[in-house]
This record gives structure tokens, C-alpha cells and sequence, in this order.
């Protein structure tokens, strides 16, 4: 069931897959909305007197775009898979075998892109006009393909639809529930993006201070339909959610769960809040386009990147505790082996693909089940630490909670026997400074039982 | 024409205002016109109408002052919300029931957490950059010297804030803290039990710590604020000694309202996406109830703006600690004698002498604030 899982301290292996993510999420939505930008904005200096010196300005944006999308987007799309093989092999080996095809699109699709920009960039000077329109919108028309691909298996991770393990029904689940709102959300914040990308080229602008205020005008406008369309887009895919998922967002915000706010619902907050602040920023410089300077635009990009944080983080939270959703949990346990009679009672270190041959009951034995169990979600003094987490515990009631941990709704069952239990208590315990084996905690736990059943017996024994 | 325009009570409109002002016929116009035949402070208007801001490479420098004082105005909005529902009476309970109950009261809380300690970020990042820049140098010794009253009292607002969840971790550094304070000679027992209340942090350290933290501290806070803001306004934004040096044609100035004040909004708006981010990411939880006969947890640590402090005291133990308290308190009498010992623009070579200490003084308060949090 289990490979080693790649233990990084403090972040955990979770939080370098969304870091790096998240930065290509910005960048890819740039790659795609920026060809737009190109195109509309080529036709745009065509129409205009003084065109040529609309292309000067937008040979550096096309210089930036080419070199942040190319150069950072690669190295970032490329470390999501190094990092998501190693922090998810089980999802990640269900992604590729399902839509092998899809990936083989979406490759030729980058190799397109590339391509195209190349043509387009190198060719500035000796391209007509024409076709390096043409190019431009080639260029958009492709990337925007890949969005199209990528989109599907984005949202399948959290609403499958149709799919199941057994029909393996790629169509279903590619074209599923979320897939729609999703790709019409990607789209505009793609335009939005490149607005923003607009508004940093345009604030490096000097001397030219009329061009200036045409350019930041015409940039900040590629936020509108964003703004205009955004809210109702996120209610529609809101509603697309899973019943329990969309019912725990709502829940912390609308006062029915107390204040306590899922984690998701705090995203969508920071989306929420970015996108509001963003439009305000756009309005701002619409109304003052010359004033705008370069540490203002990067601040708005920034407002960008930390919205999208919020997004994708909400969007991956509303999956817990799955990686694929009703299918693979986090920490690459099936759910339907889970439902097999038995399965989750067996020796733990046992069902790994490397049983690392610990001798049970050790401390390295509760090591070793935390890792593979525990640690794909859990650090142990950073994000979503367990220290912080188990404050309350003692050896005892954390053995008895590890057997029930997934009836909160948020945690998968637990796989193994009451030594693998024992063995995690007392490794946690350790991890807050205290000493108590393993065989001491299950001791205990008999006596107890011991206890009760005598208790219990006596009763029975009284009232016949 | 109102009545006002022959009365000897009423001043007159300026010539220069009458130009500036809306149409006289308008509303706008007339409002306007009759507020300054009342209040006449158009000299004001016009001198904040001209005020400018030189825009060079260091420029993004000259942003931190607006920076912390954009999490001030947090603080005092995200504060007030939490005063709603906290009660000194009952702090832990009242605490857990914003975070648990109240709806987004956990979020409120965590983005105060969060702007305490960016705030305090940006002041010290403030002062390095005023320091490096010079700015401190006749005639804005005072500016520099209300700068650091500024500082003072908004580490000790984050030092009484930090006590008032009364939980496990905030009673024992706090404990630790004025244990601390109390090593000082002479007045260090009596300014220890004042603070405290008693011999030991009690409920009663939260009656002396909540009207300081809401009341007497903000106040205090706003006035300087108000002296320090005064002195920027009239002396105008320094400029380093490297635009100084530019021929007049190559000094680029950017007016304060409209041009400056437009690009502030934006690295604002990306400092509220980045509270409301870390606060989603990294919520501050709420340690169990303090129970002050229980053993203190291992490692208690301050906030890391008292790391130096704390540390100094521990590399000096035992009979050498009046050494280490000795050497904390000469910090701050450092930073206060700066402006009168370098004075010279553009900076000859004390000042030259004079930066490069405070590059390693920078260098010994970093290092002693990341060894102390590792430690």
C-alpha cells in the first residue's frame, strides 16, 4: 500500500507540493491569458496612429512573459510532478494510468505553445503584422487547450462524477460536475492575470506619459469580466461541490457551526478578499493611470498570487481526506480495501511496499507507522503538527482515539492492530518529551478492559 | 454671497483659494468658501497641496513608516472587534469563546496575532532604514527620537496584549519576562510587583495589563504618533545623501496626494491579502488554560522582539547577569545618541564610521534573535 513517504520537517510533504504549485498556478494562468493580451493588444496598436509605439511597450511585455511563463513555469511544472510523485506515488500512478491520453494531449500542447512563442518572439522584426497576429492567437487558442485538459483532471481529484474504479470511465470523469465552472473561473482569472501583468510593464514606463495612461487603462479594464462574473461563477461551482463539503464551508461562516471556520472556508476567505482587493486596485489606477508605479503594480500582483493561494488551498482542502475524492485518501489507503472485512486490522508495517522490518513494539516501530501513516498530512512540529495537535493526550487515550480517528468525518480510518496503535501513542509521546513503551500502554489498555468486563460481569451477576 | 463676507468675525477667502477652489456658484463651491471664512487654515491645505516626495531607487525604503502604521489601524480595528466579546474577568473562557463560538472571531484574533507581529516587523526594519539612510541627522533629531518612543511603546503593547488569553504559554513568558525585569537594580522589585500586582502573575497582573493594553498604551501611542507624523509633515521626507547629490533637473518628485498616496493603497491592499493569508494558514491556537501552580512547560520563550533581552541574560549567569542587563540596557541609549554624534550631510567619515557599526549591530540582533529562537 505504502512507499517510504518522503518526510520533510516542519512543511511536510503536502505544503512543498502546494508552494511550488502555487506559483505555477499564477504563471500558468499568465501563460495562458497573457497570449490573449498579446493578440487583443496587437490588434489594438494596428488601430491606432501611433501603433508602433504601442509594439515598443509591448515587445517588453512579451520579453517578460516569455521569460516568466518559460523559465519559471517550466521549472515549477516540472517540480509539481518530482513533488507530487513523492508525496502522493499511489494518486499520482492513478492520474496517469487514467488519463494517459489526456497527458499526451496536453504535451503536445505545451510543445505547441512553446513553439508558437517562440515564432512570435524571434520573430518580431521579420514577421509581418499579420501573421504575427496569427501567431498570437494560434498562440492563445493552444494554451488555452492545455487549460482545457488540465481542468479536467484538476476537478476530477475532487468530483469524479460518473467514474468509478470499476467502470474506469474516463469521459465521466473527465467532463465531471465541477468541470464547467471551473474552466469559465480559470478563464477569466487568466484575463485578469494578464491585465495585472500589464499594469507592472506599463508602470516601468517613463516620459511617455500619455501612452502610459492609455496602456494602464487598457490593462486594468482585463480585470472586468472577472469582477463582473466571478461571484456567480464560485457559486455555481460551489454548488457542484460534494453535499458534506459544501455544507462544512458554509458552515463556520453562516454561524450554524459556531465560529469555528474550516480550514476551507478561511481560503475561500482570502480569495474572496484578494479578488475585492484587486478590483478596487484596477478601479484605483484606472481613474489615475499615470501615477502608478512599479511597487504599486508589484503589490497588486502580489495580491494575485496570494488569492490564488487561497483558492487552490480551499480547493484542496474540500477534498479531505482524500486525494482522490471517495477513492484514495491522503495517505494512499483505498477506500475499498479499506471496506474489505479485515484489511483494516492487519499488521500495518506489514501492508507496505517496504516493510522497513522493524521489531514491534519499538520505538523505531511507532516511527515507522507514523511516517507512512500519519506523515503525508501530519508534521510534527510544523504545518498541521502533530505536538501541537495531541497536547491533550495521554499514552492511553491516544491509543483508544487512533482506533475511532475517522469519525470526525476529516481523518481516514485507521490500518492496524492495537501494537501498531500502542506503538504510534507512545511515539507521539516521546515526541513531547515522554518516556512510555509501547508494551506499557497495551498493558494498561488490558487491565482496563479487564476491569470493565469484571465490572460488567458482576452486574450481570446481580441482576439476573 | 452670505452674510459673512462684511463681518468682521469671519476671515477672508485667500486669493489663491478663491483660484483653486470649485466654481463659487456650485455647492461645493459655496461649502467650501463659507467653512474657510470660519476655520481659516488654507495655508494649511495649500502646504499639504504641494507637499512632495522624492522617488528614487531607495524609495521603496520610505514605505515601511506607512507599512506599520497600516497595521496600526488594523490593530485598532481587529482590536476593538475582540474587545467586544473579551472580558478581562474571565480572559481564558472569554478567549475561547471567540475563537470557538463567535463567528469569525478566531480569524479576527489570528489576523491581530498576525499584524502584532508585522507591525513590529516593520518598525524595526523602519528604524534600520532610517538609520542606514541617515535620516536621523539635523534638523530630524526629534522626528528620530519620537520614532523610538514609537517603538518602545509598541513593544510593550505587544508584551501586555501577550498576557491577556491567560493560557499556558502567554502566563509563562510573561512570568518569565518580569521575572526578568525584576533583576534590575535597585528599582527592579518594586517596578516588578507594580506591574504584576503581587509577587506573582495573578488575575490581577490581567486588571493592570488590560486598561494599559486598550487604554493607556494606545493613547500614548497616538500622541507620539501625532508628534512624529507633525514633524514628517513640516520637515518634509528626507532625502539620502545619494538623491541629494543630483543636479535639480534629475530629482524626481512624486506629489503626496493623488501620485504618492495612490501607490500606498496598493502595497495596503497586498498587506491585507498577506494577514488574512498567513492568518488562514498559520491560526494562532489557544494554549490550554494557565494554571499557575502547574510546572512551567519546557522551552517558554518571549516574542522575538524580546529575544535579545532574553538572551543577553542567558549568556551572563549568575553573579555576571548585572553585566548582561548592563549591556541590554545600553541598546536603546545607543539608538538615542545617533543623531547628536552624527550630524554631518553628506556624511563624512564618522558617519561612515557610524554605518558600518550599525551594520554590525544589526548583524548581533539578528543573530541573537534566530540563536534564541533556535536555541
Amino acid at each position: 500500500m505504502n512507499y517510504p513517504v518522503w518526510d520533510i520537517p516542519f512543511l511536510g510533504a503536502g505544503m512543498v507540493v502546494a508552494i511550488i504549485a502555487i506559483i505555477h498556478v499564477l504563471i500558468s494562468h499568465f501563460a495562458v491569458g497573457g497570449g490573449a493580451f498579446l493578440f487583443v493588444a496587437e490588434l489594438w496598436s494596428n488601430r491606432q496612429a501611433d501603433g508602433e509605439r504601442i509594439r515598443t511597450w509591448l515587445h517588453k511585455y512579451a520579453t517578460f512573459f516569455l521569460v516568466y511563463t518559460t523559465v519559471f513555469g517550466a521549472m515549477t511544472g516540472v517540480g509539481i510532478w518530482f513533488s507530487i510523485q513523492l508525496a502522493s506515488p499511489e494518486g499520482t500512478s492513478l492520474l496517469i494510468h487514467q488519463f494517459v491520453f489526456a497527458w499526451a494531449i496536453e504535451w503536445v500542447m505545451f510543445l505547441g505553445e512553446l513553439t508558437l512563442l517562440y515564432l512570435y518572439y524571434y520573430g518580431w522584426k521579420t514577421n509581418s503584422r499579420r501573421l504575427q497576429v496569427w501567431l498570437a492567437g494560434l498562440y492563445f487558442v493552444i494554451a488555452w487547450g492545455s487549460l482545457f485538459v488540465i481542468n479536467g483532471i484538476l476537478t476530477f481529484m475532487l468530483t469524479p462524477g460518473g467514474w468509478t474504479l470499476e467502470n474506469t470511465d474516463i469521459v465521466a470523469g473527465f467532463f465531471n460536475p465541477g468541470y464547467v465552472p471551473s474552466l469559465l473561473i480559470r478563464t477569466l482569472v487568466m484575463f485578469l492575470v494578464a491585465g495585472l501583468g500589464g499594469l507592472l510593464i506599463a508602470s516601468l514606463m517613463e516620459g511617455e506619459e500619455d501612452l502610459k495612461e492609455r496602456i494602464v487603462q487598457f490593462s486594468s479594464r482585463w480585470v472586468l469580466p472577472a469582477a463582473l462574473l466571478l461571484p456567480g461563477l464560485f457559486y455555481w461551482y460551489w454548488t457542484t461541490l460534494p453535499v458534506n463539503t459544501a455544507r462544512l464551508m458554509a458552515a463556520g461562516a453562516t454561524g450554524l457551526g459556531g465560529g469555528r471556520l474550516e480550514v476551507m472556508t478561511l481560503f475561500a476567505v482570502v480569495t474572496g478578499v484578494a479578488g475585492m482587493l484587486i478590483v478596487l486596485g484596477s478601479l484605483l489606477f484606472q481613474a489615475r493611470p499615470r501615477a502608478l508605479t512599479f511597487t504599486a503594480a508589484l503589490s497588486l500582483f502580489i495580491v494575485a498570487q496570494v488569492g490564488f493561494l487561497g483558492g487552490e488551498f480551499a480547493r484542496e482542502m474540500a477534498r479531505k481526506p482524500y486525494v482522490i475524492y471517495d477513492t484514495l485518501y491522503s495517505n494512499s489507503l483505498w477506500k475499498h480495501k479499506a471496506a474489505e472485512p479485515g484489511y483494516l486490522r492487519q499488521p500495518y508495517l506489514s501492508l507496505t511496499r517496504w516493510d522497513p522490518d522493524v521489531v514491534p513494539l519499538t520505538p523505531e516501530h511507532g516511527e515507522w507507522a507514523f511516517r507512512l501513516q500519519c506523515a503525508s498530512c501530519h508534521t510534527r512540529n510544523g504545518y498541521r503538527g502533530i505536538i501541537p495537535r495531541t497536547a491533550s493526550w495521554t499514552a492511553l487515550s491516544g491509543f483508544k482515539w487512533l482506533e475511532t480517528m475517522d469519525q470526525q468525518g476529516v481523518m481516514p480510518p485507521f490500518v492496524g492492530t492495537a501494537e501498531d496503535r500502542a506503538a504510534i501513542s507512545a511515539y507521539v509521546q516521546s515526541l513531547h518529551g515522554k518516556t512510555v513503551t509501547a508494551q506499557a500502554i497495551l498493558e494498561q489498555a488490558r487491565a482496563e478492559e479487564d476491569a470493565a468486563r469484571a465490572k460488567a460481569a458482576k452486574a450481570a451477576e446481580v441482576t439476573p | 454671497m452670505d452674510e459673512s463676507t462684511r463681518d468682521a468675525r469671519f476671515h477672508a477667502v485667500p486669493e489663491e483659494a478663491e483660484q483653486a477652489l470649485p466654481c463659487a456658484d456650485s455647492f461645493a463651491g459655496k461649502a467650501s468658501r463659507a467653512f474657510l471664512r470660519r476655520v481659516p487654515i488654507w495655508p494649511v491645505i495649500d502646504f499639504l497641496a504641494r507637499k512632495k516626495v522624492p522617488q528614487h531607487k531607495h524609495s521603496f525604503w520610505y514605505t515601511l513608516g506607512s507599512m506599520g502604521l497600516f497595521f496600526l489601524l488594523v490593530q485598532i480595528v481587529t482590536g476593538v472587534l475582540l474587545m467586544i466579546y473579551y472580558s478581562p474577568s474571565q480572559p481564558w473562557s472569554s478567549v475561547q469563546r471567540i475563537v470557538m463560538e463567535i463567528p469569525f472571531g478566531g480569524l479576527i484574533r489570528s489576523i491581530h496575532h498576525w499584524s502584532a507581529n508585522l507591525m513590529l516587523l516593520a518598525l524595526f526594519v523602519h528604524l534600520f532604514s532610517t538609520f542606514f539612510m541617515k535620516a536621523y541627522r539635523p534638523p530630524r533629531e526629534l522626528t528620530w527620537l519620537t520614532g523610538l518612543a514609537l517603538l518602545g511603546t509598541t513593544m510593550f503593547l505587544g508584551f501586555s496584549g501577550y498576557l491577556l488569553p491567560w493560557d499556558d504559554l502567554s502566563f509563562f513568558a510573561t512570568r518569565v519576562g518580569i521575572s526578568e525585569l525584576e533583576k534590575m537594580p535597585v528599582l527592579g522589585q518594586w517596578i516588578a510587583g507594580l506591574v504584576r500586582g503581587g509577587p506573582d502573575v495573578t488575575v490581577d497582573t490581567i486588571g493592570r495589563f488590560y486598561p494599559l493594553h486598550v487604554v493607556v498604551l494606545p493613547l500614548l501611542l497616538l500622541s507620539i504618533l501625532g508628534v512624529h507624523l507633525f514633524f514628517v509633515q513640516v520637515q518634509g521626507v528626507s532625502e539620502p545623501d545619494s538623491f541629494r547629490a543630483l543636479p535639480p533637473e534629475k530629482k524626481k518628485y512624486h506629489k503626496f496626494f493623488t501620485e504618492y498616496l495612490v501607490n500606498e493603497i496598493p502595497i495596503w491592499m497586498a498587506l491585507t491579502a498577506l494577514l488574512v493569508a498567513l492568518s488562514a494558514l498559520f491560526p494562532r491556537v489557544l494554549a490550554p488554560e494557565a494554571d499557575p501552580g502547574a510546572a512551567a512547560p519546557e522551552g517558554i520563550k518571549p516574542e522575538w522582539y524580546f529575544m535579545v533581552p532574553f538572551q543577553m541574560l542567558k549568556l551572563f549567569p549568575g553573579s555576571l547577569e548585572f553585566l548582561g542587563m548592563a549591556l541590554t540596557g545600553l541598546i536603546p541609549v545607543l539608538f538615542l545618541v545617533v543623531p547628536f554624534v552624527d550630524r554631518t550631510v553628506p556624511a563624512d567619515r564618522r558617519g561612515q564610521m557610524v554605518a558600518r557599526i550599525g551594520i554590525g549591530f544589526l548583524a548581533f540582533l539578528v543573530g541573537m534573535t534566530v540563536w534564541g529562537w533556535m536555541s
